[in-house]
């Protein structure tokens, strides 16, 4: 007997034996079996997923709302919602029919006006959707079942565009709801995905609850990620917020909690050694860290500063930071997209690969015009990966000889921060830190971070008019080949411009007790088929 | 005595409202902008400004605080940014895990340092004396968090006598909300502890040297009851001062507290709403904080009046 | 004012007159009192030598076999004590040793910045609210509203409004103190103003601000002293509780506080990282708290029961 065993008894049967059921108390051994209890990798403190774009909000909604098309796991859009669709022979009408017996959880039929009305509202707030608002011509419903979108120009990335799983996604809700302003929270959460959420028991940063909804009616195709059908094995899915990683792990290790979404790496070890945990890779595609600098003002507005940052640069530094000691969790990255995709390539990024060159990094940025200047490196604190991330570049910048002054604050002040254009003294910004999820870094589709168009660009507003050529040249590519061509002049245009510096790939690990089957890897927790024994 | 307690709930109004100002005026010039937040990472920086329109934070400082004060007047804490639900909701779903805390931590605080405080001066100079007075300094020196995690380590990963997370509402039985609660509440007394009994027993060393002890134990009364009728009476107001003063140190300890048990309480809601800038909710918290902080002095002005007789408002 | 006061008019018990700090060109006489205090108060001695030794090993930190606090490595991240690194090393490959050890000045100088400005200010404002009357309930209700804000929440908003500084965290802490340093010098105060010897110097026509110097402020020093080093031991705990929320000292300056913060998630595995500097801290946090009991149990035992 293990000294845990020896302890336990002694303390007594009884009263605190139950250890199982110790924070569910109003639930049966039974009803136990039915519930599983997930720990998400942030808060849901909102849950509007078009108006609210964080990625866990997103993970949440799929639960609740469907979309028309969904990505399988070769990333390829799938039929969800749409039963048939056509298009016309010159491109530029689109029809849609939805499959028959979809329902809202208020009991009322999906018809068109509600596709409509909500892929209104999508349009205004997602890149794609923005582009497809622009050739417009009409989105109207023909009739309860069949929609049309008829466009001024083609759209071969149509069903992309429907399906993708980067925020927002085109989720379809009642018309009453979807004609809430996009820029205004909606209040009521109805959808016509498998589980319901219930509203009357959501602790919005604490505790989220979703139930089955009976009348769902799955696709008969296996489920592979958005696609197919979502069969629900569970009546209900508490979504439990630990903020102490910590204390995550003890519940998990103690059966409080069925599923971590996000354990940090270094608790995995701890993780793996418990009988009664599961550790695997959660997400194939993983993820890229982005150290962004500023490419309107003083130093990185000279692209000799920025590759001087390139040279020097140890993507195994910020790795190794990020993710620990565990070597399969990380993989140099010399270029922008996501490995083990069609379009990854490796073009012009010698720079990133080899020893690193601190004479040759301050020779270049003494050419740049840099004299010792101080460059104010905002780090917030509140968030486990920019940190670690920032604590890095600040060293390195110092070992390039640069004036670092390091300003710790917190994600709240960074987003403001890093939206004015003003330079630095005056409340802009010189760099900052982020990430993206690998699904979002497949392509130049739904890849924002790498667009290169001045102003028009993402936060940095780097100017490439070669980058953009090729992000161009990848729309209007008619073949795969065309587009891995594109891609790589693409990824070798970003790297000599460098429209940011890219700082590795990291995988991260999901964990789950054993007595819960069906998990599978994907960009996101998947709760179809997955259930759970007593 | 009633016309006193209404007096006193009066005064602390223009209080209150120098709190709101003050608290309402450093959030006004923090940088870091809700808009940006909700926005995400897709969002340009045009859809940054629609949101911020959307939800009246470009309307300037005197507008926007006036249309809170009006709010608050007619009972309503307006609605948060990100969650869309009115603060109040927010609030009362979040107090009761809090307030269990705080009372619990306190209960533990009192019934176990009185005692040990007492019995400290009653064999002061002994070993006794000494080892209890060196158990509060050290109980004090150690911050909370590490005495949280210790305790999580050993009764919840370890012995697996008590759940490591969580919180169960008094609703759903009252051996579950206190098996939830147990740990949470001896980290956060832990300090408290050691105040109380420090102030208890050199209150009542000085009591215990006057006079009237020395009758009563001339007339033959058992120590027990000189301990605690007499001494302890007299004792008591100091330490009812000290309690008093510690619920402020019992809100700050909550907050890490809550972190550490993933308690689902008002600590951590202040800190995310700091974290994300969700104005309404910090305001309607600290202003509830400030209005309990009222209410407890004015208890413990009220307790005095329990405890010696000669205290009359 | 001397330590002695054996020779001066008889005081009203328990008003001490604060000693002087000692001299190196004291004469013997004197000396022989502060060791002969000391030697009967062995907790102001122990807990004295102890915070001295503190004192010291901040000041002393580049010497005493240390590398660079803030130097990263992560190939060498959270390894276990040993030869190289004899506290092991955090999240980043940074030697533990020497962040703790730099770490004492973070935490020692925000201690007793803090000690000392809440005391001055708190002085100010006390006297003010004792002596003038009408000032009084304005300056009251002031401090309640001001005692009411939990510093942790104060701190965490300026940290928003600027940036996670040492100085923000000195501001944060000294404004949730001065509450009640104030509050203590003011009952001094108005317990004194009733007192026949102020009364008499009111009425030979001394101005206030001589009353106040002359006959308030000593006897203010010694509850204010004894005062002051609970603000210094409490303001190190509460920078060590807003580091662990992030709202403290960014982690290019060491402090005990954010080394534990950053340590915390591994704590079960890697215990060492938050041991060694919660020991400091402990161990720090107990002599002030050693030193302040013992200065209180020396001035007038019966302070105990308002402080």
């Amino acid at each position: 007997m293990d000294r845990r065993t020896v302890l336990k008894g002694l303390a007594g049967a009884g009263s605190f034996a139950a250890a199982g059921g110790l924070s569910m108390p109003a639930l049966s051994q039974g009803a136990a079996a039915r519930t599983l209890r997930f720990v998400p990798q942030a808060n849901l403190a909102n849950f509007d997923p078009v108006w609210g774009t964080q990625y866990v909000v997103r993970n949440a909604a799929v639960l609740v709302w469907e979309t028309l098309y969904g990505f399988d796991a070769n990333l390829q859009p799938q039929r969800q919602m749409v039963e048939a669709e056509e298009v016309s022979d010159d491109g530029l009408v689109w029809t849609f029919r939805l499959r028959p017996g979809l329902k809202f959880h208020d009991g009322e039929p999906v018809r068109s006006k509600d596709v409509v009305a909500s892929l209104t509202r999508w349009t205004v707030r997602d890149p794609m959707g923005l582009m497809l608002k622009e050739i417009q011509n009409e989105l109207t419903a023909v009739d309860d079942r069949t929609f049309k979108w008829a466009l001024k120009k083609p759209y071969p990335k149509m069903l992309l565009a429907l399906g993708k799983n980067s925020t927002p996604c085109a989720f379809i809700m009642p018309e009453r709801i979807a004609q809430t302003d996009p820029f205004k929270q909606i209040s009521e959460y109805v959808g016509s995905g498998p589980m319901k959420f219930v509203k009357s028991e959501w602790v919005p940063g604490a505790k989220s609850v979703f139930e089955k909804f009976a009348d769902y009616q799955p696709r008969q195709e296996k489920a592979s990620w958005l696609a197919g059908g979502k069969q629900m094995l569970v009546d209900r899915i508490e979504w439990v917020v630990i903020p102490d990683p910590a204390t995550a792990a003890a519940a998990l290790q103690n059966g409080e909690v069925d599923w971590w979404e996000n354990p940090i790496p270094d608790l995995v070890p701890v993780l793996r050694k418990n009988r009664n945990v599961s550790v695997d890779i959660a997400d194939p595609l993983g993820n890229i860290g982005s150290f962004r600098m500023n490419h309107l003002h003083p130093p990185f507005n000279d692209v000799r500063a920025r590759r001087a940052v390139l040279t020097a640069l140890s993507q195994e530094d910020y790795m190794r930071a990020l993710v620990g000691d565990d070597p399969s969790l990380w993989k140099p990255l010399p270029g922008f997209f996501t490995p083990d995709t069609p379009l990854y390539n490796e073009e012009g990024g010698e720079i990133l690969k080899g020893k690193r060159d601190f004479a040759a990094a301050k020779k270049l940025l003494a050419e740049s015009g840099y004299t010792n200047q101080p460059v104010s490196c905002i780090v917030a604190q509140d968030q486990p990966i920019t940190k670690a991330q920032g604590d890095v570049t600040a060293d390195l910048l110092k070992r390039m000889g640069m004036n670092v002054d390091f300003v710790a604050t917190d994600w709240g002040t960074v987003g403001h921060r890093r939206a004015q254009k003003s330079p630095a003294g005056q409340g802009g910004w010189e760099m900052f830190h982020t990430w993206h999820a690998g699904a979002d870094c497949i392509n130049p589709a739904v890849y924002i971070a790498i667009r290169a168009s001045g102003d028009k660009a993402w936060f940095g507003w780097p100017n490439s008019p070669a980058v953009e050529k090729e992000v161009t040249a990848w729309f209007d590519a008619r073949s795969l080949d065309e587009e891995k061509a594109a891609a790589r002049r693409l990824n070798k245009a970003a790297l000599e411009d460098v429209v940011f510096a890219p700082t590795g790939f990291f995988l991260s690990y999901t964990a789950w007790r054993k007595n819960v089957s069906g998990v599978v890897k994907g960009p996101l927790p998947f709760f179809w088929g997955v259930s759970k024994t007593a | 005595m009633v016309s006193y307690i209404l007096r006193r709930i009066l005064a602390t109004l223009p209080v209150m409202a120098i709190v709101a100002l003050f608290v309402f005026s450093l959030l006004y010039i923090a940088p870091g902008d809700p808009a940006a937040v909700i926005a995400g990472d897709q969002a340009s920086p045009a859809d940054v400004e629609r949101i911020r329109q959307s939800l009246g934070l470009d309307r300037p400082f005197l507008i926007q605080f006036g249309s809170w004060l009006w709010l608050i007047l007619h009972g309503d804490l307006g609605t948060s940014i990100f969650t869309n639900l009115p603060v109040t909701s927010l609030i009362a779903q979040r107090i009761e895990p809090t307030l269990s805390l705080m009372a619990l931590s306190l209960m533990l605080a009192i019934v176990v340092a009185v005692p040990l405080g007492v019995f400290a001066a009653w064999k002061a100079g002994s070993f006794a004396d000494r080892a209890i007075m060196a158990f509060a300094v050290l109980a004090f020196s150690l911050p909370v968090f590490v005495v949280a995690y210790i305790l999580a380590y050993v009764f919840a990963l370890e012995l697996e006598w008590l759940p490591v997370q969580g919180y169960t509402p008094l609703a759903e039985g009252f051996w579950p909300w206190l098996q939830n609660l147990i740990l949470p509440a001896v980290a956060l007394g832990n300090v408290y502890i050691a105040l109380i009994a420090r102030i208890t027993r050199a209150s009542m060393l000085e009591v215990l040297q006057q006079d009237y002890i020395r009758t009563a134990r001339a007339k033959g009364m058992g120590q027990r009851n000189i301990l605690f009728i007499h001494a302890l009476k007299n004792a008591a107001v100091p330490i009812i001062t000290v309690i008093g003063i510690g619920v402020a140190l019992l809100i700050g300890g909550a907050v890490v507290t809550e972190s550490v048990f993933a308690i689902p309480g008002l600590g951590r809601l202040t800190v995310d709403a700091i974290l994300r800038r969700d104005y309404p909710v910090i305001q309607g918290i600290v202003l509830l904080f400030s209005f309990l902080y009222v209410l407890v002095n004015l208890a413990v002005d009220l307790t005095y009046t329990l405890v010696d007789p000669r205290i009359r408002y | 004012m001397t330590v002695s006061t054996a020779h001066s008019a008889p005081v009203p018990p328990g008003l001490a007159i604060a000693p002087q700090l000692p001299d190196l060109l004291l004469p013997v006489k004197i000396r022989r009192g502060i060791l002969g205090f000391l030697r009967n108060h062995p907790t102001v001695a122990i807990g004295g030598a102890l915070l001295l030794c503190l004192v010291l090993v901040g000041i002393f930190a580049p010497y005493l076999g240390t590398v660079d606090p803030t130097a990263i490595a992560p190939a060498k991240r959270t390894r276990a004590p040993s030869v190289d690194f004899w506290f092991g090393t955090d999240l980043l490959g940074r030697d533990i040793y020497s962040r703790v050890l730099y770490g004492a000045r973070v935490s020692l100088t925000v201690g007793l910045s803090v000690a000392l400005l809440a005391s001055l200010a708190g002085l100010a404002i006390g006297l003010v609210s004792g002596f003038l009357r009408r000032a009084d309930t304005i300056i009251m209700r002031f401090m309640d509203g001001l005692m009411s804000i939990p510093p942790i929440l104060l701190a965490i908003a300026l940290m928003a409004l600027t940036r996670g500084s040492v100085g923000n965290v000195i501001l944060a802490i000294t404004i949730a103190e001065i509450p009640r340093v104030s509050r203590l010098v003011r009952g001094v105060v108005l317990s004194l103003r009733e007192q026949p010897y102020v009364d008499a110097a009111v009425a030979s026509g001394t101005r206030t601000p001589m009353i106040i110097l002359r006959h308030i402020l000593p006897n203010t020093l010694a509850p204010m002293l004894v005062q002051a080093t609970y603000v210094c031991a409490s303001a190190m705990i509460v920078e060590s509780i807003l580091s662990f929320i992030g709202a403290g000292t960014p982690p290019t300056i060491p402090s005990w506080g954010n080394i534990m913060a950053e340590g915390r998630a591994l704590w079960q595995i890697k215990p060492y990282i938050v041991f060694f500097p919660a020991a400091f801290l402990s161990a720090t946090v107990l002599a002030v708290n050693l030193v302040g009991d013992g200065l209180r149990d020396a001035f007038d035992p019966r302070m105990a029961k308002s402080l």
